[in-house]
């Protein structure tokens, strides 16, 4: 029973990793402009994650390594540095644009400018680092992020076509719009399939002090905290698709057409509902990312790490999210449109995702590692899978920002 | 044993257990007519940035050199004799509390993380 309370750790990376201003805007823009037609991308996106997921907390649990560790240790320093500074570098900007979500939706509670709110964000969410335990962050952010089945049960009430919902799990070919299409897809792609989300989740494990019993939970935690992402994401897009596309709104460039999407179906606690969500799951993202990027900078150079210890028993540790939080928040203060910031840091983290994901076939194959719970053939042949989706979404990213993404 | 693959960027730590880096560097001693001897490990920026190539090592030589004195311009090497256990750890027999290892997360301690409340 207790191991089950664990898919806390699930529901919170899932919250701060999937559910965010990434999947959110990706969702709800596509389900605007191509009504259902792109839910198979989420789909897709969401069993690519439950695998990697699964294998982050496998390798943790056994080897009571995270995912960075090993990279750094299997592939040595030189090799390293690629994913270090192009996971920090991207971790960043999905950081700000956080940061950025946040805010927004204190301006819609507020009516203060989002910019004001930037840096006060950035500083409770600081505070919450510095005085929070790994288990108040994990339960206290799964708890409130409940919230945001408000989109579901929106999802419901609107009464979907839902034999047109179940049809577009099958990726097609777009009728309109070919290149936004496409682009849309890789932003959800990149929005779902995030190396931040599994390197968390790695290092959660090792947080939460995993050994091999918790290999069962693990593909639990692993299947149902990431389709609670997943689901979420398709009620947005199946919202958007119906109360925006069918009410004329087919391109989702401002984000105050945002908060309309819930009002149709809740009245005035849809544009709360609304607002909550946006908050807590932009909050979310924003604690777990800073966190992830102090993880990764320990990890990657062997220092002591602990959310769970003292500041000063870390300075190192600390301090990486400490500049690393309040420099996301600098850009969103200076007024920088975090809808943009989002499309594009979403297309980047597609482009960066072979540089994170090669790796996974060594070590979930590596004996010294894992022993005898290395990987078999299904997850092979999804690692190769993931590897060569990345590879894709790696090359198409870039000319199909320039063609579909202005 | 394979050096490279079994101990060079292997995680390191201490004897209480602290992690206090990855092995950045491995020393060998060449001798005459004999096969060359592993005598240290090295940990610490210097030795990193040399295995990015000898010029990143010259530049971080003389930044840390500016920052932190000549004195402290070379890595830090624990002495071969001192590894108590190669696994996919390597645990060392050394307090790092007595080392100059951690001396920058002192600095940072003492001098920023320390005075900000609640730490």
């Amino acid at each position: 029973m207790k191991k089950l309370l664990e898919i806390s750790l699930g529901v919170v990376t899932s919250v701060g990793g999937f559910l965010e201003v990434g999947s959110l805007a990706t969702a709800a823009q596509t389900g605007a402009l191509f009504h259902f037609q792109l839910v198979w991308a989420i789909l897709l996106g969401t069993i690519c994650i439950i695998f990697l997921v699964e294998m982050a907390g496998r390798f943790a649990a056994v080897s009571k390594h995270t995912i960075a560790d090993g990279i750094r240790e299997r592939f040595g320093f030189n090799a390293f540095l690629w994913p270090l500074v192009s996971t920090l570098l991207v971790n960043f900007l999905v950081l700000s644009a956080e940061i950025g979500g946040v805010s927004i939706a204190a301006e819609f509670a507020t009516g203060i400018g989002f910019q004001w709110w930037a840096l006060p964000v950035a500083f409770i969410a600081w505070l919450l680092l510095w005085k929070g335990t790994f288990g108040l962050i994990e339960k206290g952010v799964s708890l409130l992020g409940l919230v945001t089945l408000c989109f579901v049960v929106a999802a419901v009430i609107l009464k979907p076509d839902w034999t047109r919902v179940a049809v577009s799990a099958v990726p097609s070919l777009p009728h309109h719009d070919t290149a936004t299409y496409w682009f849309m897809a890789v932003s959800i792609l990149g929005a779902s399939i995030s190396p931040y989300l599994f390197m968390f989740y790695s290092a959660g494990a090792i947080e939460d002090k995993w050994d091999k019993s918790y290999l069962g939970i693990n593909r639990a935690i692993a299947g149902l905290g990431m389709s609670f992402g997943g689901t979420i994401s398709i009620a947005v897009l199946i919202v958007a698709a119906l109360v925006l596309g069918a009410n004329g709104i087919t391109q989702v460039d401002d984000y105050h057409q945002l908060p309309l999407m819930l009002t149709p179906v809740f009245g005035f606690w849809g544009f709360v509902l609304f607002v909550a969500s946006l908050g807590i799951a932009c909050f979310g993202a924003t604690v777990e990312i800073a966190l992830q990027q102090a993880y990764l900078v320990a990890q990657g150079f062997g220092w002591n790490w602990g959310e769970d210890r003292k500041p000063r028993e870390d300075p190192g540790f600390t301090m990486v999210y400490t500049v690393t939080i309040f420099a996301a928040a600098i850009p969103i203060a200076l007024g920088l449109d975090p809808l943009k910031l989002t499309i594009f840091s979403m297309a980047l983290t597609a482009a960066s995702l072979p540089l994170a994901v090669v790796p996974f076939l060594f070590l979930l194959n590596d004996r010294s590692y894992i022993g005898e719970h290395r990987n078999g053939v299904i997850s092979n042949a999804a690692v190769l899978f993931i590897i060569a989706l990345g590879f894709i979404l790696a090359v198409v990213t870039i000319p199909l920002q320039i063609f579909g993404g202005g | 044993m394979h050096m490279i693959r079994d101990v060079l960027d292997k995680q390191v730590v201490d004897r209480n257990q602290a992690k206090i880096g990855k092995v950045d560097g491995i020393v060998a001693q060449l001798r005459q007519g004999k096969p060359p001897r592993v005598i240290a490990v090295e940990i610490g920026s210097i030795a990193l940035a040399r295995r990015l190539g000898p010029l990143p090592g010259r530049w971080m030589v003389i930044l840390v050199a500016k920052l932190r004195g000549e004195r402290h311009a070379k890595p830090h090497r624990v002495a071969w004799s001192k590894v108590r256990d190669i696994d996919l750890d390597i645990e060392i027999d050394v307090d790092v509390r007595k080392t100059a290892i951690f001396e920058w997360q002192d600095w940072l301690r003492d001098h920023i993380v320390g005075r900000i409340p609640g730490a």
